[in-house]
């Protein structure tokens, strides 16, 4: 049903389509492949790129641990820190003071100065509350704990991430007189300083099980990082790993990490591409793919139109041609100068059409030759000997004293006056339903009821033998006004059961009747020389049973057929009808 | 003879009096300079000495000097007052005068004499953002320049050699003469380099209180 739509009358069209729709097809799955492709190859290099992004965070953040220690040792070893703890009064708004210069050299905002015991010295942010100094403790008890050189970790201060490191003031090594804890934002310039790097979008959040997960930082646009913070957002669940989540809109593929923090939930570190954007470049390749494609098409359509014209147009042509033929026209001759199959089949088409015309010719003269409907009969069955046995009325005609009669004559005038005889009687015979079935000289042989069966072919033939006598009568008149000697003739009409069929050799064939009933139509046209008759139409019994209702006729006795056992009543018929003379013939 | 004496001796202090000198200093590009140090050494003249009371201060106030730029005659007592909340520990380590003022506290006031001529580039130990430079000159006749870029200094008539220094790196020098009750008016083009001073932060610039 589906495919009805694409029947189309037209040949070009449908070649046409089905070139074009091949060739789009063709340019379509490429397109499609290289769409996948492409977004596959986007997806496995923002996967790299994430990893590389996560190390380069990582490798930033140990390199700001290293940093911050090694200028917090060398700040330790200052001389000017050390006449300040060497006084007696801790001199709390120099020490101050003095840590806000020392945070500058080390560039690190955060720089307070603990006792060994980690109790708070001097800070160089007036004001800060002790909220800030525990992870620095902390960080503290570890290292004297694990007696080590300095200790490192990441912690909130004032609500902000922060690596943090504690090293401590030797006076001298090993013995601590004091410990510094030096901290570094991981805010929005880190975040925005690994994007410049990898072009990864940084988000970094509080946990994801806090009452109210926060963003910290992100290079996102504003709100967008909030959609991937907090137990509704995109990103809920989401624990660790690379996941794509759509923010706007937009796929991201992300890596999620936990950042690790002093005594605290971990905090998350979200590393991002948007899709979209690093399928830019190749989206812009496949637009221009896609434009070629249609160029191309567009093209190929025009090109695939030609050649598609090219073919349908000869088969229109051979189309009109063949409906010629049809009609009859034989005449018309297909000019296809092609090497190709169509020209080959236009070739074959002329040659079809002679042979089609020569055909027609044949059968015209076939008609001429054998009556329509034997021709008819002979083209419509297959030729071959045999026949069947059907009831047929035989009519036999001959000339009375023909011979002596064409002796007195030249034979072309003869031949003139014997046509012009017998196309008036033929003509009648036909006109009756009957057939001629040959001539025989001067004789004509005709069948009513064969080839083709009539219901009344007995009284086809009684009037075509009435019509014939009239017919004489006015061929005779004509004679005599033209000098010419006139005619007579006998006619003979049996009604039997005869074989009839195609007889002769396999290559020549006749279609006739024979048997009994065919003779003896013979005879009875021989009985009407009998001037004891005195009629020059003689029909059988059979033949004068055979209509309904029986018309007049005078009985003239029995007469004994040759090599037949039974006797046949016969009866003479006169032109009109009558039964007595005198006789109008 | 002693009434000559007297007229000469009048004449030679109105003549001295009479002499001033005038410059003007902009950058390459055109902006006025201040703190340009402008002073005038006698080449034939013998230098009046610095009076025994004479003394100039550099203080500490609001973690920064008092000035940036201080010009003194050789010989001058220089005093550092601390007017400060904190305490400070100032330095120098340039070669006229290397010294150090260990930490001291608000309300004290150290003092030196800086005999030796040239700069003298002071700091402060425990903060990094502090200095003054300090210009020790041969002469009392000597200027400092005002937010306009002149220096004016009034002299005696005589041969000088002119020196014009800029702490952001700018030195000049050249001989001149100054002729009695003129005034000389002067424009000088220094090339500076870029100001390298230690920034001090104020209050919360970084980190995210």
């Amino acid at each position: 049903m589906a495919l009805r739509i694409f029947r189309f009358r037209r040949f070009s069209t449908q070649l046409l389509l089905l070139l074009a729709g091949l060739f789009a097809v063709v340019q379509l799955s490429v397109y499609l492949l290289i769409s996948r492709v492409n977004e596959r190859n986007a997806i496995e290099h923002i996967h790299q790129n994430l990893q590389i992004g996560a190390r380069i965070f990582h490798q930033n953040l140990s390199e700001r641990i290293i940093f911050l220690t090694g200028t917090g040792k060398t700040m330790a070893n200052d001389y000017a820190i050390r006449l300040l703890l060497k006084q007696e009064h801790l001199d709390a708004q120099t020490l101050a003071s003095n840590l806000r210069s020392y945070a500058e050299r080390v560039d690190a905002p955060v720089l307070t100065l603990f006792s060994p015991e980690s109790e708070v010295w001097g800070t160089n942010k007036e004001g800060s509350g002790t909220e800030n100094v525990g992870p620095f403790q902390y960080l503290i008890r570890r290292a004297t704990e694990n007696d080590m050189e300095q200790a490192s970790g990441f912690s909130y201060l004032a609500g902000q991430l922060h690596v943090l490191v504690v090293v401590p003031l030797y006076a001298p090594k090993p013995n601590i007189a004091a410990w510094f804890g030096i901290a570094y934002p991981i805010d929005t310039e880190r975040a925005r300083e690994i994007k410049r790097t990898t072009l990864l979008d940084v988000t970094f959040s509080s946990a994801e099980n806090e009452p109210h997960p926060r963003v910290l930082a992100t290079t996102l646009a504003p709100g967008m990082a909030e959609k991937q913070t907090g137990p509704n957002s995109a990103a809920a669940g989401i624990m660790d790993g690379i996941h794509t989540i759509t923010l706007g809109g937009e796929p991201y593929v992300t890596l999620f990490e936990k950042l690790e923090l002093l005594g605290e939930a971990p905090a998350r570190i979200a590393l991002q591409r948007s899709l979209t954007a690093e399928l830019a470049p190749a989206r812009e390749l496949e637009r221009l793919v896609l434009f070629i494609s249609l160029v191309a098409l567009a093209a190929a359509t025009l090109v695939i139109f030609g050649i598609a014209r090219g073919v349908s147009r000869p088969m229109r042509e051979l189309a009109r041609h063949t409906n010629l033929v049809a009609a009859g026209d034989y005449t018309q001759r297909i000019d296809l100068p092609r090497e190709d199959e169509l020209g080959q089949l236009a070739s074959a088409f002329n040659h079809m059409t002679e042979g089609l015309a020569e055909r027609d010719r044949v059968r015209n003269l076939l008609g001429m030759v054998v009556s329509p409907e034997i021709a008819t009969q002979l083209l419509h069955s297959d030729l071959k000997l045999g026949g069947e046995e059907r009831v047929v009325t035989v009519l036999f005609c001959d000339l009375r004293d023909f011979t002596s009669f064409s002796e007195k004559m030249p034979p072309t005038e003869v031949l003139t006056l014997l046509n012009r005889y017998l196309d008036r009687m033929s003509g009648i015979i036909e006109q009756h339903g009957g057939v001629i079935d040959k001539y025989i000289g001067d004789a004509i042989m005709a069948l009513f009821g064969a080839p083709v069966a009539t219901p009344d072919a007995a009284r086809g033939a009684v009037a075509a033998a009435r019509d014939m006598a009239r017919a004489l009568e006015v061929l005779n008149a004509e004679l005599q006004a033209e000098g010419k000697p006139v005619l007579a003739f006998g006619i003979g009409i049996n009604t039997a059961q005869v074989v009839a069929g195609n007889m002769g050799s396999k290559t020549r064939l006749n279609y006739t009747v024979i048997g009994d009933g065919v003779n003896l139509a013979s005879r009875l046209e021989g009985l009407t020389k009998d001037p004891a008759y005195a009629t020059p139409i003689i029909i059988s019994e059979a033949t004068l049973a055979a209509i309904e209702p029986r018309p007049s006729a005078r009985a003239l006795g029995e007469v004994r057929v040759k090599g037949k056992a039974d006797a046949v009543r016969i009866y003479a018929l006169s032109a009109r009808g009558e039964t007595k003379p005198p006789y109008s013939v | 003879m002693k009434p000559t004496l007297l007229l000469l001796l009048a004449v030679t202090v109105l003549s001295a009096r009479a002499a001033e000198y005038s410059c003007t200093i902009s950058s390459a590009k055109g902006a006025p300079v201040a703190d340009a140090v402008v002073s005038l050494v006698p080449l034939d003249a013998p230098v009046p000495p610095v009076p025994a009371d004479a003394h100039v201060e550099i203080a500490q106030q609001d973690q920064e000097f008092t000035s940036y730029v201080t010009v003194v005659q050789a010989g001058t007592k220089v005093v550092f007052p601390n007017r400060d909340s904190v305490q400070h520990h100032v330095y120098s380590l340039s070669k006229p005068k290397k010294f150090e003022l260990p930490l001291y506290n608000p309300g004290k006031a150290e003092s030196i004499v800086f005999d030796v001529a040239g700069l003298v580039t002071i700091g402060c130990n425990i903060h990094d953002w502090m200095i003054s430079h300090l210009v020790v000159v041969p002469t009392p006749w000597f200027a400092k320049s005002d937010a306009a870029g002149t220096a004016k200094i009034t002299a005696p008539a005589g041969r000088y050699r002119l020196e014009i220094w800029h702490p952001r790196g700018a030195v000049a020098a050249k001989e001149l003469t100054l002729a009695d009750s003129a005034a000389t008016k002067e424009t000088a083009v220094l090339t500076l380099k870029p100001d390298r001073r230690v920034r001090r932060s104020v209050g919360t610039k970084t980190g995210g209180y």
